[in-house]
């Protein structure tokens, strides 16, 4: 019985298939992978090339010729929300929040500054990814935040 | 007298690359760490390790009084500063001669003198070395700054008169836009530094960074060792730098030189320094101003040990000892060509914003003329509390396309997963015909950065690989080798941890 996958990044998805014999296909295409050692494959038609491979969670991080790829492997319909498409913006680091410039209310605009957090020694500007009001605000300065959680809720 | 223990007040990588070099000349070593470095290689590669507080570098690595008492309490002879933390800290080199402590370094006075800027400024012109226009005004208050400023003429760098790192530096391109950059930059001084003083200075247009080595002995002898170009920046800090650079004539290579020990000889430098120049225009009619003195041991001083053949590390502990330096200017070349690449835990195409998190997989490449100076290890993790500099792979070749073939091949077989890293931004930027070409200033990766951080599609190669990877195949998350690095204690006296690792 070949196992059946979506493979997706922040492009596309792509079906992903392994048969019985763990030849893997992708939209179909036959692309050959060989496991060498714990988190390296040869990967392609012929000699293949090297890639490195390593898990977190359903994310599969991949270095294939100086690139990095991060890639969800998901079983069909067990499909997550994708990341990017609600209004809650995060830091994305453990960081301190040293100004918070909007109050609830507040009409930005694509690329405002709404709040600077500080992290090794670096002022780091939290912007907005598009025009909104912002609906509620999650921290203050002076607070130690942790990424992915929300910060402001932008509507 | 000779050193017999070093403590190394320091982490990562460069308490790494002393403790190496403590290891090779017959000296113990002593390295010490923060509570969230109690399981860092840095604290495996040296003879003996002491704890000395919470993981916030303002409680451990900055805190003077503790990195002495450890020295003493361990009975250390001397202290290696490293880079950054306290390595141009006057009053902590005091602190170690006052406590009988050889501090690897330059004396107290001199660390005092060049941390000035304005003192440096004084002494680089008393010693006929060009610098470039600027002030640190009486007046700092935004008011004062922007007059500052229009004096120099725009665009304009105000920078954080303590500083170095590119930490609290703005450009002012009008002096209406200067109100909120001249704030920005006296918070990240102050955060940075706990100084809020500012500096203003004429930004030079496109111009390179060429720093050159000195090296002085107690003995009256300076010599220099060559340039090292550091135009490659981001955020005004280095990412890639060279040895010989592409824009020196013979003829400007030696005039820098001969500026670089004229202001050393002026400052009365003693040991590892590196004076800092903005080059303009190229060939023979290139001019350099004077930017900086940094009493210390560099992020990027594998490049000159690579084309000099020397050991920095080694001299150092020789000259601080008492002893004279093992090279004359005569016996000093540069052959061939090398390149250092900074591996960051970074976001390139997020602003370069530093990122903090776990190293699933991190395998070093290993090859001729390829030097990996690392502080992490697979399973490790990148803090949130220090400078996000992952590693530094340092090539050697007999040209500089070989070395750019060599440095971008080692690049590729430096997997690093788990945290987003600048690897891939950087063979990108080895191999921009522009890099090639050799046409270089400190706007390069600004004026590149279309073609710099372009992606590519996921090849299905890579998608496959994802596929295929099985729990057999991957590293998981969860490896447990970091934390299974030596014995857990957690005694009360810190003095009773000291730990021996054997030789």
């Amino acid at each position: 019985m070949a196992r059946t996958l979506i493979v997706r990044d922040d492009r596309g998805e792509h079906h992903a298939s392994i048969d019985d014999n763990g030849r893997v296909s992708i939209d179909d295409v036959v692309t050959p992978v060989v496991t060498v050692a714990p988190g390296v494959v040869r990967v392609g038609d012929g000699a293949g090339r090297t890639a490195w491979v390593a898990a977190a969670g359903d994310v599969r991080w991949v270095y294939l010729d100086g690139e990095v790829f991060e890639i969800d492997v998901l079983r069909p319909g067990s499909r997550r929300r994708s990341a990017s498409a609600h209004g809650l913006l995060s830091a994305p680091m453990p960081a301190t929040v040293i100004r918070v410039d909007v109050s609830p209310g507040a009409i930005v605009r694509r690329g405002d500054t709404l709040i600077i957090l500080e992290t090794m020694k670096m002022e780091l500007p939290i912007r907005t990814p598009s025009d909104g009001v912002v609906k509620a605000i999650h921290c203050r300065p002076g607070d130690l935040v942790q990424p992915g959680v929300p910060l402001v809720d932008l509507e | 007298m000779t050193l017999r223990r070093v403590l190394i007040a320091n982490r990562g990588e460069i308490a790494i690359r002393i403790a190496r070099a403590c290891r090779e000349s017959g000296i113990q070593s002593v390295a010490v760490y923060s509570e969230a470095d109690k399981d860092a290689p840095h604290v495996r590669a040296a003879d003996f390790a002491v704890p000395i507080g919470a993981a916030a570098s303002a409680q451990s690595y900055l805190s003077i009084s503790t990195i002495v008492d450890a020295a003493r309490a361990t009975g250390c002879d001397a202290v290696h500063p490293g880079y950054g933390f306290l390595s141009q800290n006057a009053a902590f080199a005091r602190a170690c001669e006052e406590a009988r402590l050889v501090f690897i370094g330059p004396p107290a006075d001199v660390l005092e003198r060049m941390g000035s800027k304005i003192a440096a400024r004084q002494l680089m012109t008393s010693a006929g070395v060009p610098i470039v226009p600027g002030d640190t005004p009486a007046d700092q208050t935004e008011s004062g700054i922007v007059a500052a400023a229009e004096r120099v003429g725009f665009p304009a760098l105000v920078k954080a008169s303590a500083g170095g790192g590119g930490k609290g530096m703005r450009i002012v391109r009008d002096s209406a836009s200067a109100g909120a950059l001249i704030a920005a930059a006296r918070r990240e001084a102050i955060a940075a530094f706990g100084d809020g003083t500012l500096y203003v200075e004429r930004l030079i247009d496109r111009p390179r960074h060429v720093e050159i080595q000195v090296f002085g002995d107690t003995h009256g002898h300076i010599v220099h060792l060559f340039e090292r170009e550091c135009s490659i920046q981001r955020r005004h800090q280095k990412v890639i730098e060279e040895s010989p650079s592409t824009a020196l004539t013979p003829r400007v290579r030696s005039a820098m030189g001969d500026a670089a020990v004229a202001a050393a000889r002026a400052a009365k430098y003693v040991n590892a320094g590196t004076i800092e120049f903005l080059l303009e225009g190229s060939g023979d009619s290139a001019r350099f101003y004077c930017l900086e003195m940094n009493t210390r041991l560099q992020v990027e001083h594998p490049v000159t040990e690579a084309v000099t053949g020397v050991d920095l590390v080694r001299a150092q502990f020789t000259v601080a000892a008492g002893g004279e330096l093992p090279w004359t200017q005569a016996q000093l070349m540069q052959h061939g060509h090398a390149i250092e690449c900074r591996v960051y835990a970074e976001d390139p195409a997020n602003g370069f914003l530093p990122q903090a998190g776990p190293l699933l997989l991190y395998r070093e490449p290993s090859a001729p003329g390829v030097r990996v100076d690392s502080g992490c290890v697979e399973g490790g993790t990148v803090s949130v509390n220090y400078d996000p500099l992952i590693a530094k792979v340092t090539v050697a070749a007999e040209s500089r396309p070989a070395a750019i073939q060599r440095a971008a091949a080692a690049l590729r077989a430096f997997p690093i997963l788990g945290i987003r890293t600048n690897l891939p931004f950087m063979i990108r930027l080895l191999e921009h015909p522009d890099f090639a070409a050799g046409h270089l200033h400190t706007g390069f990766i600004e004026e590149h950065a279309d073609a710099l951080l372009m992606r590519h599609d996921t090849p299905a190669e890579a998608f496959a690989a994802a596929a295929a990877a099985t729990e057999a195949s991957v590293v998981p998350p969860s490896r447990e080798a970091a934390s299974s690095v030596g014995p857990a204690f957690r005694p009360a006296d810190p003095w009773a941890t000291i730990r021996g690792w054997g030789r």
